[in-house]
């Protein structure tokens, strides 16, 4: 298992050099690396399923769309069709250049759309929020437990409509949905105090220490005067946009006066976290090299421009293939080389939950 | 460890306190057992010990309560988790996040406990509970039981003195229920921990208790020693019942305890053995039944046949396919291959609408059901959808059940017993021919067990046929002639109780167990009426 954080560099920096190069063979070379990653993480993961599913609709969605850039740009010197040119939007010569745009740039949201597959069965959701900085633990418990909390509540409520069913309810009209509503909500009310039982006899929400009650009600007082300024803010900048630099500072002050009593109250609770991520040799390695891949493209792309992007309307139709950029974008590969090198992880190994 | 003195404890908007003057000391390193009627107040009784009562539920409380030192009453919940570890009775609903690390740290992290004693200590907590190799995994992907351990195992890191624990095998299979016990037992002797727990199925815990407290229902307590409280508990399990009939000394509190005592032969003659009822007409004929959850198979080719007016129980570990066979039954769901059918209609082919008509299912759950405002509308609800006038109720129906008394009372507001057999009214106002139960007495006290009990056999006297899927063995031992056990999808035993009881210790009823013979599965087989 990796440090989360190193899979958000190399996601953040892939993500990045995906969007910067389009270009199809630079995109390729990134496809290729994060297939790799694809590979080396898809061993371990229970969602592999759902994803590529979700990756056969992206390439779907891309090949579709190929044709509409096509249809409606019309210029290029290689003229594959000619619509009658009366016709609105689409009328007019049909170019390879266009279609040949148009592919790049949706291979370059594909791409990002597998950079983020990958990026998500590297690390989940539950790991991510524990990155979160102290003042937002309380957030992050609340999203990890609607996270537990969705799935079950699904389960609910095909249990009570197969229920209801055998007892022959039918749906004729909005009446009928209270024999469903009724018991879902009653249930999900009922997990929810068992749940905050179980928390508050674990003690959670801890004891404010070092803290008076008069200075805890100036931090509150300090809460609701900042979302005010922050609803204040919203306003003017909506309604009056020469004052908009006046709006922006007073949003800027508001957040600013919110974080401050985040962390201060975050940290007059006693409480510790708990890491069982190390940052290894692995970590230090995929992260130098991603970044090592974004600063060596973005130094490339200064100097001279043309290096990163493919037009094929000005350009030529054949892309043409810095080398030293192509060995660059191969170091975004090493996630998946270090992932494929371990042992096959145990654990999550392909069970369910019991029905 | 425990004192208890003159507490007295009213819920907000109750008439009547729960505890009226309470008394009660359990000493450090016990293992008690909290026991008594639904209602009679043991989640109360335990929620006392960590001060979630009056914290949590509000309410008027007096009287003293002393917890390794500390007054839970003024220290609350948070501060005393750290002394008093609280395990619940749902495996599903306790768990805060996902992955089983994550819970086990969860309570540590509130407490700032630094780094590397949360490391320490989840090692050790993973190698005490044997759960190592559950670390990494997903809360949802574990079993019944292995949740338990799991939801054990994360207030044990706090390492505190006491754990309570509310009925925390009620939800599982037989084998899984014993699994946590063994856990609950060697944390008991080897750390020394005093243990409370509250639990319906004496017959499943009282082997391991050193004290029985028992809540009569007036808001007091009886404790004792666990061999004296069994002589004067309405609730005694069939091998105590047995001991106290036969003056076997000391009273049995497990099968080997009892073997001692076996040189002795029964006091009354054998019962002859019921004859097994001559089955009617089939009336469900399953053939190959094939069935599977998103490529997971629950059944693979089960074959059962079941005649007019038979009582049919269906055992089986969780997940053996239980419930998606009774599903089948009812047609919710249709056979990927092999065929079901019910009265001679194809399941496959005939509408839900249909099947309905001779076919009650009641689900596990209770809760699932019941939405109305009254009991009585709840049952007029299901009677307008067959189209029998809203208002009739087929005759006997409520005495049977015993629900008579609450017909003006909002369900969810009963306890989990009462709302048990609302829901089995609901279902069964619609006058089915074929009744199937999917387990009906999970967090049922005895006296409503006997309640549904004497339901089944009025039902069968009409010629019903029931079909029951459990893991309660001594109502199959009671009250149905015919056992099937499931294993991994498949029929792995069919025939008479009796024998197949006696084939299977591990589905075999108490008495069954001890003796090993087809002829004794209950106290009654043994002692004719004189019980």
């Amino acid at each position: 298992m990796r440090h989360p954080l190193s899979w958000l560099i190399w996601a953040g920096c892939a993500a990045v050099l995906a969007l910067m190069a389009r270009h199809p063979l630079y995109l390729t070379l990134v496809v290729l690396a994060t297939w790799l990653v694809y590979l080396g993480v898809a061993r371990s993961s229970l969602m592999v399923a759902s994803w590529r599913a979700l990756l056969k609709l992206g390439l779907f969605i891309w090949l579709i769309t190929i044709p509409f850039n096509a249809l409606m740009i019309h210029q290029g010197r290689v003229v594959l069709f000619r619509l009658p040119a009366h016709w609105p939007l689409i009328g007019g010569p049909i170019t390879l250049e266009a279609v040949l745009a148009g592919a790049t740039a949706g291979y370059a949201l594909w791409a990002l759309l597998f950079i983020f597959a990958a990026f998500n069965l590297g690390v989940d959701a539950a790991q991510l929020l524990r990155l979160a900085p102290p003042f937002l633990y309380q957030a992050g418990v609340v999203t990890s437990i609607a996270l537990t909390f969705i799935p079950q509540m699904l389960a609910s409520a095909r249990e009570i409509r197969e229920a209801q069913r055998i007892r022959g309810h039918r749906f004729r009209g909005w009446r009928d949905s209270l024999p469903l509503v009724i018991p879902l909500l009653t249930t999900a009310f009922e997990r929810a105090v068992q749940l905050a039982e179980s928390m508050d006899a674990r003690g959670f929400g801890g004891a404010l220490t070092g803290m008076t009650p008069r200075y805890l009600a100036r931090l509150r007082g300090m809460m609701v005067l900042s979302l005010l300024l922050f609803l204040i803010g919203m306003v003017a900048q909506i309604f009056w946009p020469h004052l908009a630099a006046l709006a922006y500072l007073l949003i800027a002050l508001a957040a600013a006066m919110l974080l401050y009593a985040f962390h201060r109250l975050g940290r007059s609770v006693r409480r510790s976290r708990y890491r069982r991520e190390r940052w290894g040799a692995g970590d230090s390695a995929i992260a130098l090299c991603s970044l090592a891949a974004l600063a060596g493209a973005l130094w490339l792309r200064y100097s001279n421009p043309a290096h990163m992007t493919y037009a094929p309307y000005t350009g030529g139709l054949l892309p043409a293939f810095h080398a030293p950029l192509g060995l660059l974008l191969t170091l975004l590969a090493v996630p998946g080389l270090i992932a494929l090198a371990e042992p096959t992880p145990e654990g999550d190994a392909l069970q369910d939950v019991a029905p | 460890m425990i004192q208890l003195r003159r507490l007295s404890y009213t819920y907000p908007g109750a008439a009547t306190p729960v505890l009226r003057d309470l008394e009660l000391e359990i000493e450090a390193g016990a293992l008690a057992l909290v026991v008594g009627a639904s209602g009679a107040g043991k989640s109360t009784l335990l929620r006392c010990l960590n001060g979630l009562v009056p914290h949590f539920y509000g309410g008027v409380i007096s009287g003293s309560v002393r917890v390794a030192g500390e007054d839970p009453i003024a220290r609350g919940p948070r501060q005393m988790s750290r002394l008093v570890g609280m395990v619940f009775q749902d495996p599903e609903t306790q768990f805060v996040v996902d992955t089983v690390e994550a819970e086990l740290v969860f309570a540590m992290e509130n407490h700032g406990y630094p780094q590397d004693v949360m490391g320490q200590r989840v090692e050790w907590v993973l190698g005490q509970l044997e759960i190592g190799h559950l670390r990494k995994r997903r809360i949802s992907t574990l079993s019944g039981g292995e949740k338990q351990r799991v939801a054990l195992a994360s207030v044990l890191t706090l390492q505190p003195q006491v754990l309570v624990l509310d009925e925390p095998t009620s939800q599982l299979d037989p084998q899984a229920a014993d699994e946590v016990l063994q856990a609950l037992r060697a944390l008991n002797r080897e750390l020394g921990l005093t243990v409370v727990l509250s639990e319906h199925r004496l017959e499943r815990v009282v082997g391991y208790a050193d004290q029985i407290i028992y809540l009569p229902g007036d808001g007091g307590a009886l404790a004792g020693p666990a061999r004296e409280m069994l002589a004067q508990i309405d609730q005694a399990p069939p091998l105590a019942t047995l001991g106290l009939a036969l003056g076997w000394q000391p009273l049995p509190l497990t099968i080997e305890e009892a073997r001692a005592h076996l040189g002795s032969p029964p006091s009354a003659p054998p019962q002859k053995t019921a004859p097994m009822p001559v089955a009617g007409e089939p009336e469900i004929v399953v053939r190959d039944l094939w069935h599977a959850y998103d490529g997971r198979p629950a059944l693979r080719g089960v074959d059962l046949t079941v005649g007019q007016g038979e009582a049919v129980a269906i055992m089986g570990v969780n997940g053996s396919g239980k419930t998606t066979l009774l599903k089948h039954l009812v047609g919710l769901l249709r056979p990927a291959r092999g065929d079901v059918q019910v009265r001679g209609l194809d399941t496959r082919h005939t509408p839900l609408e249909e099947l309905i008509r001779t076919v009650g299912y009641v689900p596990q759950n209770p809760n699932a059901l019941l939405f109305a405002e009254t009991v009585r509308e709840e049952l007029a609800f299901t009677r307008a959808n067959h189209g029998y006038p809203r208002d009739s109720l087929p005759p006997g129906l409520l005495e049977a059940l015993g629900i008579e008394r609450y017909l003006a009372h909002y369900p969810r507001d009963l306890s989990v017993g009462e709302r048990q057999r609302v829901a089995l009214g609901a279902i069964l106002a619609a006058e089915p021919q074929i009744i199937l139960l999917d387990e009906p007495t999970r967090g049922v006290d005895r006296l409503q067990k006997e309640a549904l009990m004497r339901y089944l056999a009025h039902e069968r006297a009409q010629g019903r046929t029931v079909i029951v899927s459990t893991h309660d063995v001594e109502l199959v031992a009671e009250t149905m002639d015919r056992l099937v056990i499931l294993e991994r999808g498949r029929v792995a035993e069919d025939g008479p109780t009796r024998e197949v009881m006696a084939r299977c210790p591990a589905y075999a009823s108490q008495i069954g167990q001890l003796y090993g013979d087809p002829r004794y599965l209950t106290v009654g087989d043994l002692l004719g009426g004189r019980r």
